[in-house]
C-alpha cells in the first residue's frame, strides 16, 4: 500500500507540479483531485487481482468450506474492494488537503459514502473480469485495458472542456459520464473548489457504479457456484 | 550460440503465442498516444514545447521498453517462484548462455512491443525516415536492455522474498519514470527535482531518442552524452547482473 501511495504523490506533487509550468491554467489544482480518485480507482481494482490469484491458487476452496454462503463471500470481496478504494483515497485525500487548501471540506466528507459506491462499482468490475479470466495471465491484458481505457477517457488528466473541444462526440459522451470524471468532478467543485453538491452528481454516480457492482457481484457469485458445484471454475 | 538462439527463439515463441496481448498493447498504446498525447499537446504550450504531441508519444515509447525490460526481469524471477529455473539450469547451456538467450529474449520483445508503435508514431507525425526509425529503435533496444540488466540485477531480492521484490521494483519504476524527461524536458523540471532526473537512464533514453528523431535539440541533453550513458547502463547492469546471478542462482527458489 506504502508503494501505491507513492506512485500517486508521486504523481500528485511530481507531474503536477512540472506541468503546471506548462499549461496556461493552474495544473497543479486541477491534476490534484483527479489522482485522488486515481488512487481509488487503482485500490478498488485489486480486487480482481485477489479475486484471480484466489482463483489461481486454489484459495478459493478453501474459502467454500467455512461457514460463509456464497453471496456472503461475494459481499465481502466487493465490500472490502469499496473500502480498500476508501482508505486509501481518504489518505491521498488528506496529503491532497495539505498540498491544495480545501475549499469545502465538509462536502469532501459527505462525498465519502458516494466515493465508497463508486469504489465498489469499480470492484465489481474487476471482479467481472477475473471471474471471466480462465486462462493463463490474461486478466492482466484484461486489467491493463481497464485501466488505460477508464483513466485516459476521462476528466481525471484534462478538462471536460478540451476534450469536448478536440475529440468527437462518442469519446466526449464516455468521458462525461465515465464514474471517474464525475467523482473528479464533484471533488474539483464541492470540495477543493467550495462549490454546493450537486444531485445530479450523487445521482449519476450511483446510477453507473450500482450496475457495475451488481455485475461484478453476479459474475463472481457465478464462479463460486460452477466451484462448489463442479469442483473447479 | 546455437544453444542461446535456440533457448530465446522457445522464449520468443511465447510472446507471438500470446498475439492477443501483444495487440492489445499496441492498441492501448495507439488510445493513449490518440487520447491523452492529442490533449495535453493542446494544453501544453507551444511556446514552451512546440510539438508535444511527437515529445509525448517518444515518452510514451520509452515507457513501453521500461515495462517490457521490467517484464523480461520480472519472469525471471518467476521462473524461480515457480520452480522453472532449476529446470533451465539443468540444460547444456552455460550461465552464460542462460543469460545471454535471455538478453536476446528482451531485444526481440522489445521490438515486438515498441517497434510497430514507434512506426505509427513516426508515421502519423510525418517524421518516418528509414534510418531515423532503425536508430531509434536501436537506442530504444540498448535502454530496454539495460532496464532488463536492472531488474535482473535485483532479483537476488527475490530469493530472498518475493513481495519485497515486487515492492522495491514498483517504488523504483515510479522513480525512474516520474524524474525522467518522458513527459516533460529537464529544463522544465523544477529545480528541487531536476538532479534526481538527471540519474534516471530513462532520461537518456528518451532523450536520446528524441534527437536521433530530430527533436528540438534545445529540449534536450547533449545527444553524444546521452549515448555513452544509455550504453554504458546496458553494458554495466548486463555484466552486474550476469555476476550476480552466476554467484547465487544455483538451488534457489524465490521466497
Amino acid at each position: 500500500m506504502a508503494i501505491l501511495i507513492s506512485l500517486n504523490i508521486s504523481d500528485m506533487l511530481v507531474t503536477g507540479l512540472v506541468y503546471k509550468g506548462l499549461v496556461t491554467f493552474d495544473y497543479f489544482r486541477f491534476l490534484v483531485p483527479g489522482i485522488v480518485v486515481m488512487g481509488l480507482f487503482s485500490a478498488a481494482t485489486d480486487t480482481g487481482r485477489r479475486i484471480w490469484l484466489a482463483l489461481r491458487e486454489g484459495v478459493v476452496q478453501y474459502y467454500m468450506t467455512l461457514p460463509v454462503r456464497t453471496s456472503g463471500l461475494v459481499a465481502a470481496y466487493i465490500i472490502s474492494g469499496g473500502l480498500g478504494g476508501i482508505v486509501y483515497s481518504g489518505l491521498l485525500l488528506v496529503i491532497a488537503f495539505v498540498a491544495v487548501p480545501p475549499q469545502g471540506i465538509m462536502n469532501a466528507i459527505l462525498l465519502l459514502p458516494f466515493l465508497f459506491i463508486l469504489a465498489t462499482g469499480i470492484a465489481g468490475l474487476a471482479a467481472f473480469f477475473a471471474s471471466i479470466s480462465r486462462v493463463g495471465e490474461i486478466y492482466w491484458v484484461y486489467a491493463q485495458a481497464l485501466q488505460v481505457s477508464m483513466v485516459t477517457i476521462s476528466t481525471i488528466f484534462y478538462p471536460a472542456s478540451t476534450i469536448a473541444q478536440y475529440l468527437p462526440g462518442p469519446i466526449v459522451v464516455i468521458a462525461e459520464y465515465n464514474p471517474l470524471s464525475l467523482a473528479a468532478g464533484a471533488l474539483r467543485d464541492s470540495a477543493f473548489g467550495g462549490g454546493a453538491l450537486s444531485t445530479s452528481v450523487f445521482a449519476n454516480l450511483l446510477g453507473v457504479s450500482l450496475p457495475l457492482a451488481g455485475i461484478g457481484a453476479l459474475s463472481y457469485w457465478v464462479i463460486l457456484r460452477t466451484i462448489r458445484i463442479r469442483g473447479k471454475p | 550460440m546455437n544453444r542461446v538462439l535456440t533457448l530465446a527463439s522457445f522464449n520468443i515463441s511465447m510472446i507471438v503465442a500470446e498475439r492477443m496481448g501483444l495487440v492489445l498493447s499496441w492498441a492501448l498504446f495507439a488510445l493513449q498516444f490518440g487520447i491523452f498525447g492529442s490533449l495535453m499537446s493542446h494544453l501544453v504550450q507551444s511556446t514552451k514545447v512546440q510539438d508535444y504531441f511527437f515529445f509525448y508519444g517518444v515518452g510514451l515509447m520509452v515507457i513501453t521498453v521500461f515495462d517490457t525490460g521490467s517484464f523480461v526481469g520480472r519472469r525471471f524471477v518467476e521462473r524461480a517462484h515457480e520452480g522453472e529455473l532449476p529446470y533451465y539450469l539443468s540444460l547444456p547451456i552455460s550461465r552464460r548462455g542462460f543469460l545471454e538467450s535471455q538478453a536476446v529474449y528482451g531485444v526481440v520483445a522489445t521490438i515486438l512491443r515498441a517497434g510497430p508503435p514507434l512506426i505509427g508514431v513516426l508515421a502519423f507525425t510525418g517524421r518516418f525516415t528509414l534510418p531515423g526509425a532503425f536508430f531509434a529503435l536501436l537506442s530504444l533496444t540498448t535502454l530496454g536492455l539495460g532496464i532488463s540488466g536492472i531488474m535482473i540485477s535485483f532479483s537476488f531480492i527475490a530469493f530472498k522474498s518475493i513481495d519485497i521484490y515486487n515492492a522495491i521494483i514498483a517504488g523504483l519504476s515510479a522513480l525512474l519514470v516520474r524524474f525522467s524527461t518522458v513527459f516533460y524536458p529537464l529544463i522544465f523540471i523544477p529545480s528541487f527535482y531536476s538532479p534526481v532526473a538527471v540519474f534516471s537512464p530513462l532520461t537518456y533514453g528518451a532523450d536520446l531518442t528524441r534527437w536521433v528523431l530530430g527533436f528540438d535539440p534545445h529540449l534536450l541533453l547533449n545527444p553524444i552524452l546521452a549515448a555513452v550513458v544509455v550504453t554504458a547502463i546496458a553494458l554495466g547492469t548486463l555484466s552486474l547482473s550476469a555476476g550476480i546471478v552466476d554467484k547465487i542462482i544455483e538451488g534457489v527458489k524465490a521466497a
